[in-house]
C-alpha cells in the first residue's frame, strides 16, 4: 500500500485544524450540527490530504464548498484557498465529458445488433453496477471506466485512513473521559 | 486440398482457442473440402471468412447438384466426435442436404435445428468467450451471400456457437432459435449488394485477439488497463477471490458504501460523550447497506448471511430511520421507541462483554439497533465459542434480546 500511516497523520492534522475552527465559531451546538461540522470537517481534511489531482477530491470540494455557503458557518481564511482551487478547476471536468460521450459513440458502433446476447446481458449487468459505483464516489459522474477504478483504489484508501484515525480518537476519548 | 486444411486450421483456432471442446469440425472439414476445391489462393487467418464469401456468388460451390457423388455430410465418416446423440441430428441434416432444394423455410428450420442440437449440451465452451467471438457470430449473421442456401449453412454454423454460448447463462435458449430465425430470414431477403460492406466488417471482426483497427487496438488497451486496475483493487478489497468482473465490482460497492457508513457512525459517535450513546446511522438508505455491515462488521470472519439479512432488512432500515429520526429531536423518546420493540441501544464494549460471558443461541431474530451498532463502529465482536456458522453479530443480539425481556420480567 502506498504510505497510509503518512495519510493517517495528514488527515489528522487538518482535521482538528478544522474542528478548533468549528468550535471558535458556534459554541451550543445541537447534535445534527456537531455532526454535520465534524463530517464536513472531515471531508475537507481528506479531500486535501496527498495530491490534490484526483477527481473525486475536487468533486469533495466543490460539495463541501456548497455546504459551507449554504450555512455560512465558516467565513474563515481556511474556506477561501479551496474556494479558489475549485474555480480554477471547475474548466477541467468539462473536456472530460466531452471525452466520455466521444467514446460512448464508438462503442455503440460495434453492438447493433442481438440485445439477448449472454455477453450483452455481462455487460449490462457490468454496466449497472460501474453506474452505482459512479453514484457513490463524489464526483464519479464525470468519470469514464479506466478512470473510475483508479479513483476508486484512491479513495478506498483515503476512507480507509480515516476510519481508522476516527476510530483511534473515539476510543482514546473513550478511555479520557472514563479515566477520571 | 492444403488450403482448406488451413483454413479448417484457422477456423479451428478461432473457435477453440480456449477450450477444449469438439466442435464437428471434422465433419466440416469433409464438407469444404469437397465444396471449395477450386479456391486456390493462399489464406490468411484474417481472409478466411472473406475468402469464402467472395467464392459464394460466382462458382457457388455450395449449390448441391444431383451429380455430386459424395454427400455434403458424410454420416459415415471415420472422424466423427464422439457424441452419441450427435447422429440422430447429423443424420437428420443429411437428409435435409440430400434434398438438393435447400429454400429459405427449410433454411430457417435448419439453423433452428443446429441451435438445438447444440443445446443437448454437447458442445461445451467456457462461457467467457471473449467478445470478438460474438462479434465473428455477428459477421455471419450479417452475410449477405446471393445464394440463400450458403447463408443458412453459416447461418447455422454460427448459431451453434450462439447457442453454445448462450448455454452457459441457461437463460436464452428459447429467444435465441427464434431471434436467428429471424436473423437468418431478414438476412435472406436482403440484397447480394450488400455483400461488399460487410466483407471489411468482418475482416474486423474474424480475427481473435489481433486488432486491425485502431478503434480496436484502443479498445483492447482499455480494458487491459481497467484489468490491471481491478487486480489492484482486489488487494485492497477483502473478499475479492472473484474472478467476475462484476461481482468484483459488486464486492467493492459494499466495501465503500461499508467505508462510507463507519465515517458516518464514527462522526456521529464523537458527539453527547462516548460512553453514553453508541450512536445509528441516519440516512443511509437499503439493505446492502445493512448487509455489508453485518458481514463486514465481524470482521470478515464469517461467511455472508444474505438469507437471515434479507429477511429482516426491511424491519432493520425501517427501525433505523425511525430511532434517527427520533433521536435527532430527543435521546429518550428514540430509548422509549426502541423499547416498545424490545430493543436497546448499548455501547459495544458492554455487548461485547455480554456476548462474550455467556454462550450465544442461534436465534434468528434480530436486534436491528443493535446489530447496527455493533457492526457500525466497525468493533471486532469475536465470539468467544467455536460456533462458526452464526455469526457474533446476531448471536449478540440475541442475548440482548434475552436480556431485555429478562429484565422486564
Amino acid at each position: 500500500m502506498r504510505n497510509l500511516s503518512s495519510l493517517k497523520k495528514e488527515f489528522l492534522r487538518k482535521w482538528i485544524k478544522g474542528l478548533r475552527k468549528y468550535n471558535s465559531q458556534k459554541k451550543n451546538m445541537n447534535l445534527l450540527e456537531r455532526k454535520k461540522a465534524i463530517k464536513l470537517s472531515a471531508d475537507l481534511a481528506m479531500a486535501s490530504t496527498k495530491d490534490k489531482t484526483t477527481l473525486w477530491r475536487k468533486a469533495l470540494f466543490a460539495n463541501t464548498s456548497t455546504k459551507i455557503d449554504d450555512e455560512q458557518d465558516m467565513s474563515t481564511t481556511s474556506s477561501t484557498p479551496q474556494k479558489k482551487v475549485i474555480r480554477k478547476n471547475s474548466t477541467n471536468s468539462y473536456p472530460l465529458r466531452k471525452r466520455i460521450t466521444g467514446r460512448r459513440k464508438i462503442l455503440r458502433r460495434n453492438h447493433t445488433k442481438e440485445r439477448v446476447e449472454a455477453s450483452f446481458i455481462a455487460m449490462r449487468l457490468v454496466k449497472k453496477r460501474t453506474r452505482k459505483l459512479k453514484s457513490l464516489l463524489p464526483g464519479g459522474k464525470f468519470m469514464d471506466d479506466s478512470c473510475l477504478v483508479d479513483e476508486t483504489l484512491d479513495y478506498i484508501e483515503s476512507l480507509k485512513a480515516q476510519v481508522e484515525v476516527m476510530r483511534c480518537l473515539v476510543t482514546s476519548s473513550e478511555l479520557f473521559i472514563n479515566q477520571p | 486440398m492444403q488450403p482448406c486444411s488451413r483454413e479448417m486450421q484457422s477456423l479451428n483456432s478461432l473457435f477453440n482457442s480456449s477450450s477444449s471442446s469438439e466442435i464437428p469440425i471434422p465433419q466440416l472439414q469433409n464438407h469444404s473440402q469437397i465444396q471449395i476445391n477450386n479456391n486456390n489462393d493462399a489464406f490468411h487467418n484474417d481472409d478466411f471468412l472473406k475468402q469464402m464469401l467472395s467464392n459464394l456468388p460466382p462458382s457457388s460451390p455450395w449449390t448441391l447438384d444431383p451429380n455430386n457423388p459424395k454427400p455434403l455430410w458424410d454420416p459415415n465418416s471415420d472422424e466423427n466426435v464422439t457424441f452419441p446423440n450427435y447422429e440422430e441430428q447429423h443424420n437428420n441434416l443429411s437428409s435435409k442436404f440430400r434434398n438438393h432444394q435447400i429454400t429459405d423455410k427449410s433454411a430457417a428450420a435448419l439453423m433452428l435445428l443446429m441451435p438445438t442440437a447444440a443445446d443437448s449440451g454437447l458442445l461445451h465452451m467456457p462461457a467467457d468467450f471473449d467478445s470478438s467471438q460474438n462479434d465473428v457470430v455477428n459477421a455471419s449473421s450479417l452475410l449477405q451471400a446471393g445464394d440463400g442456401s450458403v447463408q443458412a449453412l453459416f447461418n447455422g454454423f454460427s448459431g451453434s456457437l450462439h447457442g453454445v454460448a448462450a448455454n452457459q447463462t441457461h437463460h436464452f435458449q428459447p429467444p435465441q432459435g427464434q431471434s436467428f430465425g429471424g436473423g437468418s430470414v431478414s438476412a435472406t431477403n436482403q440484397a447480394p449488394a450488400s455483400g461488399a460492406p460487410a466483407q471489411p466488417r468482418q475482416k474486423v471482426r474474424a480475427r481473435r485477439g489481433q486488432a486491425t483497427d485502431p478503434h480496436s487496438i484502443a479498445e483492447r488497451l482499455r480494458r487491459e488497463r481497467i484489468a490491471e486496475r481491478m487486480k489492484a483493487l482486489q488487494e485492497l478489497v477483502p473478499n475479492a477471490n472473484k474472478t467476475d468482473k462484476a461481482s468484483m465490482l459488486d464486492e467493492i460497492i459494499d466495501y465503500v458504501k461499508f467505508l462510507q457508513v463507519q465515517v458516518k457512525v464514527l462522526s456521529m459517535s464523537r458527539l453527547g460523550g462516548a460512553a453514553a450513546v453508541a450512536p445509528l446511522v441516519a440516512d443511509m438508505s437499503s439493505e446492502g447497506v445493512s448487509d455489508c455491515v453485518q458481514t463486514n462488521g465481524s470482521g470478515g470472519v464469517h461467511p455472508r448471511n444474505p438469507k437471515t439479512a434479507s429477511s429482516s432488512n426491511e424491519s432493520l432500515t425501517m427501525t433505523e430511520h425511525q430511532v434517527a429520526k427520533l433521536m435527532e429531536e430527543d435521546m429518550g423518546s428514540a430509548m422509549q421507541y426502541l423499547q416498545g420493540k424490545g430493543l436497546c441501544l448499548m455501547p459495544i464494549s458492554l455487548a461485547t462483554a455480554i456476548s462474550t460471558a455467556t454462550c450465544h443461541t442461534r436465534n434468528p431474530l434480530i436486534n436491528a439497533a443493535n446489530n447496527n451498532v455493533n457492526n457500525g463502529n466497525g468493533n471486532h465482536v469475536v465470539a468467544s465459542n467455536g460456533d462458526g456458522p452464526s455469526s457474533p453479530g446476531m448471536s449478540v443480539n440475541s442475548i440482548v434480546k434475552d436480556a431485555n425481556s429478562a429484565s422486564k420480567s
